[in-house]
């Protein structure tokens, strides 16, 4: 039996596992000329590998390897099982690493969520008859819902995505921020809508000085404007002039004291 | 009457906020009105024209509509989202209801009274069932395309007209579709690139609906074919709102540019049958936007952006001419907003968010009758002290001896502890004050402040004893059984026996606080308690009506009268000394004796008012 070498093979393993039908029938073929064939199939293989490119017309003659079916077919096997291996090997690699990341998951949500005694609170204080003053009802104020928590579990409340509001004791009351967001950002719009429409570009406005001084205009005598003096004018300048000028004054002092 | 050297103050800016919304209620006579920062008052058309009852306001509450539901109920709807009850017993809100429909902006009842439509920024316009204790929401109407700005019922309950922007849509309330989409000329007979938006909207009985919009056009259409049948161009700005009375014989629409017109059904020649819309009047009581008008059975209510509530009773409809007949402008709240320390010559003004506290100045000379001294100390601002949170102060006071600040929001009780060390001031805050003192109408110290006095919205009158640095719960007055209304206003006696207090119903009680029970309840008036007090040698209790005139109340001997409270010029007095009015002063805010021969009086001029108000829109003249 001759001896194969695992062949760098010309075609590939799973193209050989795929078509089974052709390829034992060309191992078939290869057999037969094994059959007859050369002992030195090895040492002819070898020249035709290196010199591929370069002589191909001269081993047209020659009668192609031996090869026998069983270890044909053994290589094809082998092959299967190592591409089947390898995949599971991947896939089990695959999976332990998505294990992996869950399980940090997990482990990160648990750090995360309210520790164990506060949520059995929770879920007890539906059924337990509260005794809380009238008063503490009335402060459920949606927008206070940091103020009066008896709870203890201010730090937490602003990661907590959605909790449902606890039942008979109302002092305090989790929202989700990105409703509240939400929200102000329409009532934004909708201001920005009435203080364009009323007040925007198109709009005949003008200054309340403008408008009290029309009448000092049409007077027989004309007065000046209602707020002639403009004491927002040069608010900089005039504040480093003052700064200046104490500064000044207190180098003067220090050297006339001298 | 003596001889007094008077601290005028002018330095009290206060700039009340503009009115957004108004809702007159027929059966009680009543007006209730909407302020830009949230506050809702509620005024007494018939007691004078008094401000009873007010709900302190909000940052985040943008009112856009309110109106009044069957058996007194206040529903408000606003830029938030939520449809807002107020309570008017307890005097805070009940509940607020998110409608989902993003910004309300506004809002009607049905004439029956029993249903709430809603109209909202995404177009939809929402029903709601009134109940007896809440609202349920029962269904949508077909969603238009944009923001629905205005809402009107018609008479009968079975249409409604929407006002949008370009367009007024008439709905049919069984089926909750569109019936009419009514297209508006952005210009009176013009093209314009800017959207005519449609402030407000009128169904009348007989099927037309009267719109007015941004472009300055009062338009009436027929709403069975969906038709334009007549067009008033009657401004050259914006007319924002629109009322119709009870009888529909007569609206009134207001303008961007503060003029008010009255529009009557008229009949075409003097013995046809057939009318027409006339605009008969034209009022000029407003210098900015007025924003929200109301008609009464007789007479024109106006609000704008100029803080000014105007009434103008129309002379065809009052059946007395007499002193109510008259035109009344509102501007300041009828209620005490300074308070002053006696001893130390300071006061403190509280302001929507913020309390200030200054210093009077003082002079040394001396003058005749009528000369204005100079000053040799200028007056001097102490402490600006702002209020964490978005709600408005309710009410503040300081202590006579000048070392107690305490104010109160709608949540919660302040008290802080001033003191003063060579023209330094330093503030402590005293911690964890107990929950009942919250939502405080009116906050009162003991002449030698050893004593706070609280009332509650909730009908109940506490008494704490301040001690350095903390307090302590001396007594809590409960409210009688079976009513719960608020006490509005206090009077101490200054030897610290007795306290007064007065209710917006019930007559006024005299506490004794030496034995801690009540002494004795002065029967109820007609009018409201506008203002109390207690004289401080022979003990008498004053009450001042709302219709001006002075009940002394002898408890002892001597009978010593107060001044009593005009409503235009003057809004609260606490001053002991006969009666003499004088008319020198700008509108006065607050005045006080602060000791025998020097009175404070803190005016607060209309101009400096107008000075700090938004743009008004610009007037041609000819020649300017």
């Amino acid at each position: 039996m001759v001896q194969l070498r695992p062949r760098a093979s010309r075609v590939p393993p799973s193209a050989m596992v795929d078509e089974g039908q052709p390829a034992s029938e060309e191992e078939e073929e290869a057999e037969h000329g094994l059959l007859l064939g050369q002992p030195s199939s090895g040492a002819a293989a070898e020249p035709l590998e290196e010199d591929d490119e370069e002589g191909d017309d001269e081993f047209d003659d020659e009668a192609p390897e031996e090869l026998t079916f069983a270890s044909a077919q053994a290589e094809a096997r082998e092959e299967e099982r190592r591409v089947r291996e390898s995949v599971r090997r991947d896939k089990t690699l695959l999976k332990e690493k998505r294990k992996r990341r869950e399980e940090l998951f997990i482990e990160q949500k648990k750090r995360k969520l309210l520790p164990d005694n506060i949520l059995e609170k929770l879920t007890t204080a539906e059924q337990t008859n509260i005794k809380k003053s009238s008063g503490k009802l009335k402060e459920a104020n949606l927008q206070k819902e940091n103020e009066d928590c008896d709870k203890g579990s201010d730090s937490k409340k602003a990661k907590v995505q959605k909790v449902q509001s606890v039942g008979q004791n109302k002092s305090y009351l989790a929202l989700r921020l990105k409703d509240q967001d939400l929200r102000d950002s329409r009532q934004q719009a909708a201001k920005a809508f009435v203080q364009n429409s009323l007040y925007g570009p198109g709009t005949n406005r003008t200054t309340v000085n403008k408008f009290l001084s029309l009448e000092n205009k049409r007077l027989p005598v004309k007065k000046a404007a209602a707020q002639f003096l403009n004491n927002a004018w040069g608010t900089q300048k005039k504040q480093n002039a003052k700064r200046f000028k104490r500064r000044w004054m207190v180098r003067k002092m220090k050297t006339s004291k001298k | 009457m003596g001889e007094f050297k008077v601290h005028r103050v002018r330095f009290f800016n206060y700039v009340p906020s503009g009115i957004r919304c108004v809702a007159y209620n027929n059966q009680s006579n009543r007006l209730a009105v909407s302020r830009t920062d949230g506050t809702v008052e509620i005024y007494n058309l018939s007691a004078n024209y008094f401000q009873e009852k007010f709900f302190p306001g909000h940052e985040s509450r943008a009112t856009e509509a309110l109106c009044w539901a069957k058996g007194q109920r206040l529903f408000s709807g606003g830029l938030n989202g939520e449809i807002i009850e107020y309570d008017l017993q307890a005097l805070n809100i009940k509940y607020a209801m998110d409608a989902f429909g993003g910004p309300i902006w506004s809002m009607a009842v049905s004439p029956c009274g029993s249903q709430l439509l809603v109209g909202c920024e995404d177009g939809s316009v929402k029903l709601f069932q009134i109940t007896p204790d809440k609202i349920q929401f029962e269904r949508n109407f077909d969603r238009q395309k944009s923001r629905i700005l205005s809402l009107s019922w018609h008479p009968s309950g079975t249409h409604i007209a929407a006002g949008s922007i370009d367009y007024i849509s008439v709905f049919d309330v069984k089926s909750g579709s569109a019936v009419h989409k009514m297209l508006v000329d952005r210009q009176y007979m013009g093209v314009s690139k800017r959207k005519c938006i449609i402030w407000g909207v009128a169904f009348l009985s007989d099927g037309t609906v009267i719109s007015v919009d941004s472009a300055g056009k009062v338009q009436f259409w027929d709403s069975a074919t969906g038709t334009l049948v007549k067009n008033h161009l009657i401004a050259n700005a914006d007319v924002q709102s629109i009322a119709v009375s009870d009888q529909e014989d007569s609206f009134v629409v207001g303008t961007a540019e503060g003029t008010v017109f009255h529009f009557q059904l008229v009949s075409v020649t003097s013995n046809s049958s057939e009318k027409q819309w006339v605009r008969t009047k034209p009022f000029q009581h407003h210098t900015h936007d007025v924003r929200a008008v109301a008609h009464s059975p007789t007479a024109l209510i106006s609000g704008g952006t100029d803080t000014h509530l105007v009434i103008r009773p129309l002379m065809e409809k009052v059946e007395v001419k007499n002193y109510d007949a008259a035109l009344r402008k509102i501007t300041f709240p009828h209620r005490r907003l300074i308070s002053c320390s006696k001893k130390r010559h300071l006061l403190l003004f509280q302001f929507a968010h913020h309390l200030e506290l200054w210093r009077l100045g003082s002079t040394v000379a001396t003058g005749k009758n009528g000369d204005t001294l100079p000053l040799s100390k200028d007056a001097d601002h102490l402490l600006h002290l702002k209020t964490k949170g978005p709600e408005n102060i309710i009410c503040s006071c300081i202590s006579p001896c000048g070392s107690w600040i305490a104010y109160s929001t709608t949540s919660r009780f302040f008290l802080y502890r001033l003191n003063y060390e060579h023209d330094n001031i330093s503030l402590q805050r005293v911690s964890k004050m107990p929950a009942f003192l919250r939502s405080a109408l009116q906050i009162l110290f003991s002449e030698d402040s050893t004593k706070l006095f609280v009332a509650s919205n909730q009908g109940s009158l506490h008494i704490i004893r301040l001690l350095e640095g903390s307090f302590k719960h001396l007594h809590t007055f409960q409210p009688q059984s079976g009513t719960v209304e608020s006490m509005c206003l206090l009077a101490i006696s200054p030897d610290g026996n007795w306290l007064a207090a007065s209710g917006t119903s019930a007559g006024v009680h005299v506490y004794n606080i030496k034995h801690l029970k009540l002494h004795c309840t002065v029967p109820a008036y007609n009018f409201p308690v506008t203002a109390l007090a207690i004289a401080p040698n022979t003990n008498n209790l004053v009450i001042a009506h709302s219709d001006q005139q002075p009940l002394p109340n002898d408890k002892t001997l001597l009978y010593n009268p107060l001044p009593p409270t005009n409503e235009s010029d003057v809004i609260r007095r606490r001053t002991a000394h006969a009666f003499k009015i004088s008319k020198i002063y700008k509108p006065l805010l607050f005045m006080d004796l602060l000791d025998e021969r020097t009175l404070v009086a803190v005016e607060r001029p209309l101009d400096d008012i107008i000075a700090q108000l938004p743009p008004p829109i610009k007037k041609k003249k000819f020649g300017t």
